[in-house]
């Protein structure tokens, strides 16, 4: 590993114990093409993430009351004082695809799959998944062959451990919001190890191109090899080896683009030793993981679920010993309503950590935070009513000045949720007619 | 899907099924005029087209014929009405005679349609190997235990299982894990490299005996003097860490003190602890050093005249030493001076042990063990043949591996050595899609007709069934010869009291009870401040012998849901307050005969007294897992028992349960038993909650890590409760003794789940019947466990595969 800068690799080791304060790499010089002025006369390109958090919040404690700049914050969003004039507080905006729509039971399920695809999840906890493309594949597709990695799906839990999830609605629906077509979810990974490994490899910048050489001769063989299966296998079996097909198409196109972008630059960040036990530390190497992608320009589309929608865990570190689901459905008791506020917030200090990250590392004229919008909210308004309407969602970052943050815009209600996906993925030259439940774009994003 | 219990009367047909038809008429009984009748009356009123409440459309049921159509739904309906769901409260009921006509009507017309129908085995999708059965896969294939999948991304869980075909999926991330998980493991079973064999070089004044006294000079003396100390007469050893299976060079140098002329003998000795054969004692005696006696059992290597009288020119020995000597301690003894003679000194400058000589690791040997007598090219296609075959669980086609052999000699021309060559080709083995699959592969992948699988393929599916993993050699064997079929019931036999049976407990049972959680779960340390990663693993452990024993033992199935028996450490019999083997409490005088105290870690059998614990049910794990983090939680215990004991799930909540307004403070204090029953008494929630919460209160006298107490907070504990069909119960005792006369429901349950499991996929309609006649052998067969996974695996859908949807 190369040091770049004056940052030593100890001091950054010595800063990996106490999360918080983690020296940033601001001051080890450019890790991106541009920030590095490699290319020149390119300005940084815009990203964009969606982060998810389960079970709703009670609205009273996240609606500002007043409209426009002159806002205060309300109780849940206080973690984001510092950074107040880069975000909006977007009021009115409705899934309606997480309601039952006649499917009965499961808003959970329903309010994470339909958050990123403006689509209703087929109620099945088997064999014909379906919902619809979410926004971020949508925009990996057009734009991710810039970048070594189209997207990543990271979050701060594991897939499902057991059984149907939520009503008869498979697991899957409630574990990951990255759709890359109606029928094929993406996993997300939680181990800062293995996000580190695919970012940047697990030895770092030697060696990359002979073993990619290497998996890419052995890709073409084992190709070859396979194809003496077709017609002896029934059309059901060939779907699954067209799964198996098109990901190690997937790893070709990885290696031959990262042949042609310029060459990665593993940042002097201690790998992950793993999953921390406790789970604040967890989160935050996620958080971590996020930056250092947007950073060094590993890709520019990321989604990030904190945690599983209907996610039961409870919040020893900040006193919650009641599991976060069973406390959504406060029954307007005021002291599940305060745990669940502590909730959160504690969530929301996450979403602080990385606006004031992103915002310290310069870019271009500006900073990192400049060139991002970084969206944040859940499919499910009230965790008590379940209901889908007037969302809690945030948008941070200025998106290349086409976002003018700092204010809380009120929508009609019932505005859908997928206009937003639209404006961001017009903010990322990505153009389409609709996407899921979509009327058109959003007005009032910049003023 | 999961179907209702059949009544007695399907099971007594199905076993008569097999010599003769049990109705003799074989008209099709009609839907019409009783079935139509009882919807006008009952259901037309809200369900007709355009009026279609919950859009369900009843007046398309008109005849048998569109009733076997419109089968799933029927399922649906009937048990909504059975269970007194349909019609609402607040319309008229049908009388308990109408619901009973029609619940034996539109049975019956599905018993005759399967009765008529063709057997169909259904359709397995091909299956991924999922984290488990990639690891265990890895383990038998390779030998070593890597545990790769741990990095890869949780398999996608279908039907409650992780196993299942349509459902496991393969993003680029997982290829991505193969690749890296791949190249791992070839790079740690195969070194195209071989390090140098190891050296361990201990100078003399080093050597043993050691003590006080020992010179520090550069030789390190022993002599024949008389009664010396050990430390001044020998033998010199020295202790060594080594694997017993190599072959090792030992080296030293030494010269001799002595009378002009006088020879001086040395042997050199071999001491392994283990050793079969030593020297005799006549051949001990020879030797000379108060050392002598403690090396035993040892062997002589080799014995030499020391030549050398000068130390600046001291002799020379080099020594092979042989394997399996359960080598520990090298040594040099002087034999005894023959009485005559003065006494003689050795001086020993070092010793020097270098090896294994074949530095190549076990993995390595085996994989690529062939007949060296062969040209390279034979060489390279005997362990491609072998390596590709077991792989792919199947033979593996000439031109398959002509094709990695072409590839591999390929590489040797570009560079690489043999080793290189075959390490690449292993990478591309554990890629490839036949080896991450589990193919059944079939020349007419589409034709409709039920055939059997072949030999490899159901060798294939008993492996992973029972064992989570690839077929053993005998296995391979009897496939081999095409003689499996002919024996399973052998091998299941076999394979259900080998350890790899485990599986079973680790897979299938802690997917079907949904213990898994258990990792995961965290009540309260404030109120449970008890509980830790011990009493956890203690809880789950306790779970798992007691199903191992019950596979191992061949128990009946019925111990699932009432033992007198559990298996206990310290931690966990404490949790439980039962303070010896025969279950006495601690605290209490003892009940029964006094036990054995419980060890402090390994597990003990414990017998229990009924009347508190016995089963799965009252295990601290299940209790734990269906409990919130601060309360028990009877919803979850009555659904997880409906769910996963009785295999009647009750219905998800409807979408707009009404709040449980906790604002009349007056209205809602209590104990939770009372605060449920106001909730209950709405009516949306009644219908369900009736069928839960008397069984979830059962369970009342375990809190929410599943210790007994007899008060929930202040208020005390109630366990009577009724079922919906009637059935009363005081307690645990009588509510058991429920259980067991539902056994035929218990033991379908089982049957569907472990079907689900063994196939790989969801249960259909068309597997009803198979599911009716396992069920009917098993309680022929004293409900052994056994008995259920043999008429699993004798069934059609285990051993028969169809291609396209067979015509009804």
């Amino acid at each position: 590993m190369t040091a770049r800068g004056n940052v030593s690799r100890r001091t950054m080791l010595r800063g990996l114990g106490t999360a918080l304060a983690l020296p940033w790499l601001e001051s080890m010089g450019g890790l991106s093409a541009w920030a590095d002025g490699a290319v020149a006369a390119k300005t940084a390109p815009n990203r964009m993430a969606i982060l998810y958090v389960p079970n709703g919040v009670n609205m009273a404690d996240w609606t500002p009351a007043a409209e426009g700049t002159d806002f205060t914050l309300p109780a849940i969003l206080e973690p984001l004082a510092p950074v107040k004039d880069d975000l909006l507080v977007l009021t009115g905006l409705t899934a309606d695809k997480a309601r039952p729509h006649g499917d009965g039971g499961g808003d959970h399920a329903r309010a994470l799959s339909a958050f990123t695809t403006g689509a209703q999840a087929r109620k099945t906890d088997g064999v014909d998944i379906r919902s619809g493309i979410s926004v971020d594949q949508l925009a990996a597709s057009r734009i991710g062959d810039q970048t070594r990695l189209p997207s990543l799906e990271i979050g701060g839990e594991g897939g499902p451990m057991a059984g149907n999830c939520d009503s008869g609605y498979s697991c899957v629906y409630s574990a990951t919001m990255a759709w890359r077509s109606a029928t094929q979810p993406l996993p997300k990974e939680f181990n800062p190890k293995i996000v580190f490994e695919r970012m940047f490899g697990a030895d770092g910048d030697k060696g990359r191109k002979q073993r990619d050489d290497l998996r890419k001769s052995i890709l073409d063989f084992v190709r070859d090899d396979a194809a003496s299966l077709t017609g002896k296998v029934s059309r059901n079996d060939q779907r699954k080896l067209d799964e198996y097909f098109s990901s190690i198409r997937d790893i070709e196109q990885r290696i031959e683009r990262s042949q042609s972008l310029p060459p990665a630059k593993t940042p002097d960040y201690p790998m992950p030793a793993g999953i921390p036990d406790n789970f604040p530390d967890h989160l935050r190497l996620m958080c971590d993981m996020m930056v250092l992608a947007f950073q060094t320009d590993t890709t520019r589309v990321c989604t990030f679920v904190l945690t599983n929608e209907g996610s039961n865990r409870s919040y020893p570190n900040i006193g919650v010993a009641e599991g976060h689901h069973e406390l959504s459905h406060h029954g307007n008791d005021e002291a599940k309503k305060s745990k669940i506020r502590e909730i959160n917030k504690f969530h929301m200090t996450q979403l602080a950590y990385i606006l004031q990250k992103l915002k310290s590392i310069p870019e271009g004229e500006g900073n990192l935070l400049d060139h991002c919008m970084i969206a944040y909210g859940s499919g499910n308004s009230d965790g008590n009513a379940h209901n889908h309407d007037n969302l809690p969602i945030l948008l941070a970052g200025h998106c290349g000045g086409t976002i003018t943050p700092g204010r809380h815009v009120k929508y009609p209600n019932e505005t859908p949720l997928a206009n937003l996906w639209l404006s961001m993925l017009e903010r990322m030259d990505v153009r389409v007619p609709f996407l899921g439940d979509s009327t058109g774009s959003l007005s009032n994003l910049h003023v | 899907m999961i179907f209702r219990s059949s009544s007695l009367m399907v099971i007594l047909c199905a076993i008569a099924a097999s010599v003769a038809p049990c109705v003799a008429d074989d008209a099709a009984p009609s839907f019409a005029p009783v079935g139509v009748d009882f919807l006008k009356k009952h259901c037309a009123k809200c369900h007709t087209d355009g009026k279609s409440e919950g859009s369900l459309t009843l007046d398309r049921y008109v005849d048998t014929q569109s009733l076997v159509k419109g089968r799933r739904i029927w399922m649906a309906i009937l048990k909504r009405i059975e269970t007194g769901d349909m019609p609402p409260e607040e319309e008229p009921q049908p009388t308990k005679d109408e619901v009973d006509a029609i619940g034996k009507l539109v049975r019956s017309i599905y018993e005759d349609a399967d009765r008529k129908a063709k057997p169909d085995p259904g359709r397995v999708t091909l299956r991924r190997l999922n984290r488990t059965e990639y690891n265990n896969t890895i383990r038998d294939l390779i030998g070593v235990d890597f545990n790769p999948a741990d990095d890869f991304p949780t398999d996608d869980i279908g039907y409650g299982f992780d196993n299942i075909g349509d459902v496991l999926s393969l993003p680029p991330v997982l290829m991505e894990r193969y690749f890296v998980a791949a190249e791992g493991i070839a790079n740690q079973a195969i070194l195209p490299k071989l390090p140098d064999p190891p050296k361990r070089h201990m100078d003399g004044q080093y050597l043993e005996p050691a003590g006080k006294g020992v010179p520090t000079t550069k030789y390190r003396p022993i002599s024949t003097k008389p009664d010396g100390e050990a430390i001044f007469t020998g033998p010199l050893h020295y202790e060594y860490k080594v694997p017993d299976d190599g072959e090792y060079i030992f080296r030293s140098k030494f010269y001799a003190e002595a009378a002009e002329g006088q020879a001086v003998r040395i042997a050199i000795l071999a001491h392994g602890p283990g050793l079969a054969q030593g020297v005799t004692d006549d051949e001990a005696n020879q030797l000379f050093g108060k050392a002598v006696p403690a090396l035993r059992p040892f062997v002589i290597l080799s014995t030499h005249e020391v030549q050398s009288r000068d130390k600046d020119k001291p002799d020379s020995i080099e020594v092979k030493v042989p394997p399996n000597l359960d080598l520990k301690r090298m040594a040099i003894a002087l034999f005894k001076t023959p009485e005559d003679q003065p006494p003689v000194t050795l001086h020993v400058d070092y010793f020097h042990l270098e090896g294994p000589l074949d530095t190549r690791p076990k993995t390595h040997r085996a994989l690529l063990a062939c007949d060296a007598s062969q040209p390279k090219e034979a060489q390279t296609r005997e362990v491609l043949t072998r390596l590709m075959s077991r792989a792919f669980r199947r033979p593996a086609q000439p031109e398959e591996v002509e094709r990695f052999a072409k590839r591999v000699e390929a590489d040797m021309a570009a560079g690489l050595n043999w080793e290189g060559g075959i390490q690449r080709a292993l990478i591309a083995v554990l890629v490839s899609p036949k080896f991450l699959f589990r193919m059944e592969l079939d020349d007419r992948p589409e034709a409709a007709e039920p055939r059997p699988l072949d030999e490899f393929q159901l060798a294939s599916r008993l492996s992973y069934f029972l064992w989570s993993t690839m077929p053993d050699a005998e296995l391979t064997a009897l496939a081999t010869k095409g003689e499996l079929t002919a024996n399973i019931d052998a091998q299941v036999k076999r394979m259900l009291t080998d350890k790899r049976a485990e599986s079973l407990v680790e897979n299938f049972a802690m997917q079907w009870l949904e213990l898994q959680r258990l990792k995961t779960i965290a009540p309260d340390p404030k109120m449970f401040p008890g509980f830790d990663d011990r009493l956890r693993r203690a809880m789950q452990r306790e779970t798992e012998i007691f199903i191992g024993e019950i596979i191992r033992e061949d128990r009946s199935i019925l111990d699932f849901v009432d033992a007198d028996f559990t298996y206990l450490n310290e931690t966990l019999a404490q949790h439980y307050g039962i303070a010896d083997t025969n279950g006495n409490w601690i605290g209490q005088p003892p009940h029964r005969d006094k036990g054995e105290p419980i060890p402090r870690r390994n597990f003990v059998r414990v017998s229990l007294d009924p009347s508190q614990r016995g089963g799965l049910l009252t295990q601290a794990s299940i209790l734990t897992v269906t409990s919130n983090p601060t309360r028990t939680s009877p919803v979850k215990r009555g659904r997880w028992v409906l769910e996963q004991i009785l295999g009647d799930p009750p219905p998800p909540a409807p979408p707009d349960v009404p709040l449980l307004e906790e604002g009349d403070k007056a209205a809602l204090t209590g104990s939770l038993r009372q605060r449920m029953e106001q909730h209950r008494s709405k009516a949306a929630c009644a219908n369900c909650h009736a069928r839960m919460d008397p069984i979830g209160f059962v369970f009342e006298n375990f809190d929410a890590i599943g210790r007994y107490r007899t008060k929930d907070g202040e208020f005390p504990i109630e366990t009577a409760g009724e079922l919906p069909d009637g059935s009363k119960f005081a307690g645990l005792v009588e509510f058991k003794q429920i259980l067991r006369q539902r056994k035929p429901q218990i033991s379908r349950c089982l049957i569907e789940k472990l079907l689900t499991f063994g196939l790989g996929r969801g249960l259909e309609y068309y597997d009803r019947p198979v599911v009716d006649r396992i069920a009917a052998k098993v309680t022929q067969g004293d409900d052994k466990f056994s008995t259920v996974i043999r008429e699993i695996v004798r069934s059609e859908p285990f051993r028969l595969r169809r291609g396209l949807e067979q015509a009804q």
